[in-house]
């Protein structure tokens, strides 16, 4: 694959946002124990973030990075209403379940820092290829994320039950959510290694990724 | 390299030496049952050492023995009748993620075996909580009858304990497989102590804070009382030896490390006090992880400012030496 | 005795440590101590102010049209972060130089504006505690939360990013795993 190619694709294996950037980790480990609730952040975080990122892509590049930085919250927050409204409307349910993460996925980094530091640096359409693919990777891990451990913790897949005779509850707290999501991040960069055939150089440089 | 290697392994079996007492002592009081989760914990912990080791293209050799002590000290936290998955789940959780994850036994921060007990705390507690009396001997396979709350949850919710000062000190009374031997408990301080294979500043922090606290606010009316109780329920005693006192993860200096058991035991003899908080002790060990690093992290800066202040000295010297030939 | 069971509820309320709110904002500033430490603190300036300012929005804003919220805040938070960029500029040219690093990462947050809705939150549950000084004093007492967080990843960093831990798990997967099982012990105290 070429670097280019790499750029646009990679959102989902090779520099997923979550796994990899660390962005957007508050509502994995918090709201992304049962696939109900993932697929309710799936949902939400899929619309704020495609319509912010879009219609972010219009302010003026020439403006001051600090204005920049607030017009992109802002817009986010005005996308926020009619995704909320929307939301009330077509799944009742999910506000109630993901609370006041669902507001915050407005002011995600991928919005706030990733938009100048690599969206709007690219043409429009790699920019929404790209993009997709970075929210393609976000919705990836938060699904496998609510299914495992809606599966250790609850013994249950999307509420019906499977046969686990040991379960660990501990996967649905806060706690569990850090540590899954930290073993996960670990996986993901050995098997990144193992395929690139480079783990030392690779895992070194992931030190500080940023 | 090879004084320090060695020293390690003395360190291991000196700890292995004294908690296969203990283990005597719950098989005495509870049967095979307390044989067998011990050997499921320690079988499970080398295999565990084992394939994380291999993973991380590592030789097994004999100082990643020491996984074997830590699962022993889990199984001797358990009580007897704990489920063998839960137990090898802890054993797992506590060398894979609470050692494994951050290098292994040369970059430890975490007591792997107080991180196991929180593992299981937090997603089995009503199971870990729960004990069968002393003589009560459940088969390798059976459940268990009659379970029963520990003497040191009942002293903490009643302030009541009905046993004689002879069973405390044997240990006959309902609570931990082998963390309740007291007798036996002291031995292993002294001869641990004695032999520098726990952190005496560590060791005596924990039980002064604990006791000082024990004293000056009482839980009962007797101070002696309140003192002995203190010390000897809620896993004091057992933590403050092999996981607070832990050379790996308490602070070398023994000044700084009896500052560290002194927190340790001072917090959690309010939470027992307070919050009526079964073996919080355990609890507070982790947390007060960041408080053993930052004290380390202070090691080593005087050490790196001590060796410059001497290599300054010696400088100076030889510079005085030389001007002094030359005149 | 009292302190001690203070202390400890504080750590069982931390934000990150329960709620993981602002933990990306803590690896993204986990770049050495200094800045996890500097940026805590200007979180702790960011939720202590935003925290007033959201009492203002609160008290005004009628329920019916409680989507709004979002948007204000938001405002809130972008006329609070203009003016500590403003002020550090006119405080001096290298101290603005050195500090604003710290104020563009502390702005648009989970650990600020999760602090926001969670203070939010609990006072529409409790109407007792509607008062601009209890909104001030847990904005404060978030942002305290977020430096003890800092300093007990910050006692951990060297260890987190040594060369010893297998390069899989060096640095940010390490830092998770160690937040999680602190997150447990603070969790197992309830």
């Amino acid at each position: 694959m070429n670097n280019n190619k790499k750029q646009l694709l990679g959102g989902i294996l090779g520099d997923n946002i979550v796994l990899s950037g660390l962005m957007v980790i508050s509502p994995v480990i918090i709201c992304g124990d049962t696939l109900k609730n993932a697929e309710a952040l799936v949902y939400a975080f899929t619309a704020i973030t495609f319509l912010s990122v879009i219609i972010s892509s219009f302010v003026p590049r020439k403006l001051p990075y600090t204005v920049k930085v607030i017009l992109y919250a802002l817009i986010s927050a005005l996308v926020f209403i009619p995704v909320e409204l929307a939301t009330q409307e077509f799944f009742p349910g999910v506000i109630q379940r993901i609370g006041i993460y669902f507001p915050l996925l407005a002011v995600n980094s991928l919005i706030v820092f990733q938009t100048e530091a690599k969206f709007f640096r690219m043409k429009r359409l790699d920019m929404i290829i790209s993009l997709v693919f970075c929210i393609i990777g976000f919705d990836a891990v938060m699904l496998i994320t609510g299914v495992l451990r809606e599966l250790f913790a609850y013994g249950t897949i999307n509420n019906r039950i499977v046969d686990i005779n040991t379960l660990i509850s501990g996967l649905s707290q806060p706690f569990g959510g850090f540590v899954f999501l930290g073993l996960m991040c670990g996986a993901y960069r050995f098997i990144r290694g193992l395929v690139s055939k480079n783990n030392e150089v690779r895992s070194n440089a992931d030190v500080s990724d940023r | 390299m090879l004084k320090k290697a060695r020293k390690e392994r003395l360190i291991w079996l000196d700890i292995m030496l004294t908690l296969l007492t203990l283990e005597l002592m719950s098989y005495f009081y509870y049967g095979m049952r307390s044989v067998v989760l011990a050997g499921v914990c320690v079988a499970v912990s080398a295999a565990a050492e084992f394939i994380s080791l291999r993973m991380m293209n590592k030789k097994f050799t004999a100082d990643d023995l020491t996984c074997t002590s830590d699962a022993l000290i889990l199984a001797l936290m358990f009580p007897v009748v704990m489920d063998y998955k839960v137990a090898a789940l802890a054993v797992l959780f506590a060398i894979i993620v609470a050692k494994n994850v951050f290098g292994g036994r040369i970059n430890m921060i975490f007591s792997p075996a107080a991180a196991g007990y929180i593992f299981v705390l937090t997603s089995w507690g009503r199971q870990l909580l729960q004990y069968t009396e002393p003589y009560t001997k459940t088969g390798i396979f059976d459940h268990p009858t009659s379970l029963v709350k520990s003497a040191s949850y009942i002293f903490n919710t009643t302030r009541v304990f009905s046993h004689t000062d002879f069973e405390l000190l044997l240990g006959n009374f309902s609570g931990p497989s082998g963390s309740v031997s007291v007798l036996l408990l002291c031995v292993a301080a002294v001869v641990l102590m004695m032999r520098r294979s726990i952190s005496a500043g560590a060791f005596i922090g924990t039980v002064f804070g604990t006791g000082f606290f024990a004293v000056v606010t009482p839980v009962l009316s007797s101070r002696a009382a309140s003192l002995k109780y203190s010390l000897v329920l809620n896993m004091v005693l057992f933590s403050a030896i092999y996981i607070v006192s832990d050379v790996r993860i308490a602070p070398k200096r023994n000044y700084y490390a009896f500052f560290y058991g002194l927190f340790i035991g001072v917090i959690s003899y309010v939470l027992v006090a307070t919050g009526v908080k079964e073996n919080a002790i355990i609890i507070v060990s982790v947390l007060f992880t960041p408080i053993a690093l930052g004290f380390k992290n202070l090691e080593k800066k005087i050490e790196i400012a001590e060796k410059e202040h001497i290599e300054a000295v010696t400088a100076a010297n030889a510079d005085g030496e030389e001007a002094a030939a030359h005149e | 005795m009292f302190l001690i069971d203070e202390l400890i509820a504080l750590l069982a309320a931390n934000l990150i440590l329960s709620q993981a709110l602002g933990t990306s904002t803590m690896f993204i500033a986990a770049d050495s101590k200094k800045n996890m430490l500097a940026t805590s603190c200007v979180i702790t300036v960011f939720t202590t102010l935003s925290s007033a300012a959201a009492y203002f929005i609160d008290s005004i804003l009628p329920s019916s049209v409680s989507e709004l919220r979002l948007l204000l805040y938001t405002a809130v938070i972008g006329v609070l972060y203009i003016i500590m960029l403003t002020a550090s500029y006119f405080v001096g040219k290298n101290w603005f130089a050195d500090f604003r690093k710290y104020i563009h990462v502390s702005a648009f947050n989970c650990a600020v504006m999760g602090t926001l809705f969670t203070i939010s939150g609990r006072a529409a549950e409790n109407s007792s505690a509607f008062d601009l000084g209890w909104y001030i004093s847990s904005g404060f007492e978030a942002g305290i939360g977020f430096i003890v967080a800092a300093l007990i990843l910050a006692a951990a960093y060297r260890k987190l990013n040594s060369a010893k831990v297998p390069a899989s798990f060096r640095g940010f997967p390490a830092m998770l795993v160690y937040l999680g099982i602190i997150s447990m012990a603070v969790y197992s105290l309830k």
